[in-house]
């Protein structure tokens, strides 16, 4: 479950970065993005960052649950600067990736 | 005014960061690891790895206790837990040398004596984070206070001074120079802010006994031991009566205290005056059950096996200042949860590291190399890539040094120390790239070696036995040490890199120019 929430807060990043418009040139090659492709990416990306919080809850209780939200958006967060300047199209891909795997890892 | 906010922000974060910048990377570091206490600690007494905490433990170990130490005014026993599988006895003992104390390490199954060698193991990595070595207990403890200060100011005026946190939330442009430290910097601050503003805070809660005492001291008209009592739930010693009565038996309180905590388990035990009529009973919950540290506690008559008090630390006072401290050191929740503090605290370690990295790399720039700049990069190679490196010598030793040896828990923190001095004074004499390269050569070779000396030596605890054995506990030091490795090996290859780069590229430049 906690890969899970990492999965869903990484994907979630993702999202929001490519509403950017200078990281989504470095990924997609150019920095206009179309208005509605934007609010898309950022609806999705605090959808997704939203979605990582009731995961957690549900594995850590509401207790131990948002002080490990907080530790699960660093750990998603952190890849994703790595990647970037590096391998921007392979940080991208893993956005939808992540979460089906963690789902299915959760589910197993 | 004449500088604006934020250019006085500014001024103070560069400065505030750079006076206990060096001393702070060693706290966040030390501090990082001391999250796997436990863990290093088991891993540095392989004697002890394969026992078990057993089902019985309080039991086993109470019986123990009135065998070995009847008379004793009290005793105090850590109990086993899931990370810990030995149970720890004080007693007061007047005739034992030189403090008048004893301990024992007890299998929790059987009540017989683990012999272990003698080694601080993870208890000298926490006990630097926050009273660092051979200073007055008062007086470090107070440098770690102010550190922490310093940070939390370096922290805040440094949100003021970082005007893109959003805009640059995913920025990081490797090989460009000062630009790549300062992004790297922002990133790891950032990317972690909640836990670096916690972290600290919290450290400066955990001793604000020591730097603001004086709600004590008036609440409680100047007597601390009153405080100790009313806030930790020790009473003040009663005498014996000198009426000898048997201790009650055991199980029926163990049961009393997991119904009353709801299946928590009993962390520590406390008998007074056992084998009088005045014997008492304390049992604490476990740290690892819930975020806040102060201890459920019930107190048992000892001889009827009645109780007498319990304590639910659920004042508002107490509920801050447990949890805040719980918040600290991260006992609750398990292994995941503080593999996710451990890597928080390690973008902590790094932020504090490539801060004072980044101080010399935009004062080389500027003003050139001076003495004050050529001083501050030969701190920062010994303190930074230093200090993984002594820390690993620290492990090593444990397990080249002979068992046997008198003084042995002493050597070991010599050795970690010797190594660091050493690594300290050695930029003194190469240039400036050079003693970074050598130093993290030094350090991933030195983390290499401790999974593979621990083959050599102990073979029992290395990693093929641990591994097939879902050890992960054990497994992890060595893991971890591999991992360190690469992370060092890294930097040193980037540095190698940086070096190679065309001079013309701007970010180059003043790198290149340290030679």
């Amino acid at each position: 479950m906690t890969i899970l929430a990492i999965a869903l807060a990484y994907a979630g990043f993702v999202a929001l970065c490519l509403a950017m418009e200078r990281h989504h040139g470095e990924v997609f090659g150019t920095r206009r993005i179309p208005s509605r492709r934007r609010v898309a990416l950022r609806l999705a990306g605090w959808a997704l960052l939203a979605a990582s919080f009731p995961t957690c809850i549900a594995d850590w209780g509401w207790a131990f649950g948002p002080i490990a939200w907080c530790g699960v958006l660093t750990a998603a967060a952190l890849p994703i600067v790595l990647l970037l300047p590096y391998r921007p199209r392979a940080m991208a891909a893993l956005a939808p990736a992540l979460p089906i795997l963690g789902a299915i890892g959760a589910c197993l | 005014m004449k500088a604006g906010f934020r250019q006085s922000m500014a001024w103070l974060h560069t400065w505030s960061g750079l006076v206990v910048g060096w001393l702070l990377f060693a706290i966040f570091l030390t501090g990082t690891v001391s999250y796997f206490r436990p863990e290093i600690s088991l891993w540095m007494r392989p004697e002890l790895q394969q026992a078990a905490p057993g089902t019985r433990a309080t039991e086993v170990v109470i019986a123990e206790m009135q065998r070995r130490a009847p008379a004793a005014p009290s005793w105090i026993i850590l109990m086993p837990s899931e990370r810990n599988p030995v149970a720890s006895a004080f007693w007061r003992d007047p005739t034992a040398t030189p403090r008048g104390f004893r301990q024992a390490q007890l299998d929790p199954r059987t009540g017989g004596d683990l012999a272990a060698r003698a080694t601080a193991g993870g208890d000298f990595f926490y006990a630097f984070h926050f009273q660092l070595f051979g200073l007055p207990i008062p007086i470090a403890r107070w440098i770690v206070s102010f550190c922490a200060m310093v940070m939390l100011v370096s922290i805040v005026s440094g949100i003021v001074t970082h005007r893109r946190i959003f805009a640059d939330f995913f920025t990081f442009r490797p090989r460009k120079g000062q630009r790549s430290w300062l992004d790297g910097h922002a990133a790891l601050a950032t990317l972690a802010l909640p836990y670096h503003l916690m972290i600290t805070y919290t450290g400066l809660v955990t001793l604000i006994a020591l730097t603001m005492p004086w709600p004590i001291l008036t609440n409680f008209e100047g007597n601390r031991a009153a405080y100790t009592a009313a806030v930790f739930g020790i009473d003040e010693a009663v005498p014996r009566a000198g009426v000898a009565t048997p201790l009650t038996p055991v199980t029926p309180l163990v049961a009393e205290a997991k119904a009353r905590w709801h299946g928590g388990e009993i962390g520590r035990v406390l008998v007074t005056n056992p084998g009088d009529s005045t014997a008492t009973i304390t049992f604490q919950q476990q740290d690892s059950d819930r975020v806040s540290v102060s201890r459920r506690t019930i107190i048992f008559n000892g001889t009827t096996g009645a109780v007498i008090a319990t304590r639910e630390p659920d004042g508002p006072a107490d509920a801050t200042r447990g949890v805040m401290y719980g918040l600290h050191v991260g006992r609750f929740g398990g292994g995941v949860m503080r593999a996710l503090f451990f890597l928080s605290a390690l973008m902590g370690s790094a932020m504090v590291a490539t801060g004072t990295i980044l101080w010399a790399v935009k004062r080389r720039q500027k003003s050139g190399a001076g003495a004050g700049t050529r001083l501050v990069e030969i701190l920062n190679v010994g303190a930074i890539a230093g200090l993984p490196a002594a820390m690993a010598i620290y492990l090593l030793a444990n397990r080249l040094l002979p068992v046997e040896m008198a003084g042995r828990i002493t050597w070991e923190v010599y050795c970690f120390f010797i190594a660091w001095a050493v690594l300290l004074l050695h930029p003194l004499f190469r240039s400036h790239r050079r003693a970074w390269q050598e130093q993290l050569w030094l350090g991933a070779v030195l983390q290499v070696a401790v999974p593979v000396v621990n083959v050599v030596a102990t073979p029992g605890s290395a990693l093929a036995a641990t591994l097939p054995a879902w050890r992960w506990d054990i497994a992890g030091i060595d893991l971890a040490c591999l991992a360190f490795a690469v992370l060092l090996g890294g930097c040193a290859c980037m540095v190698g890199r940086e070096a190679a780069a065309p001079r013309q590229r701007r970010g180059a430049v003043q790198s290149a120019a340290a030679e």
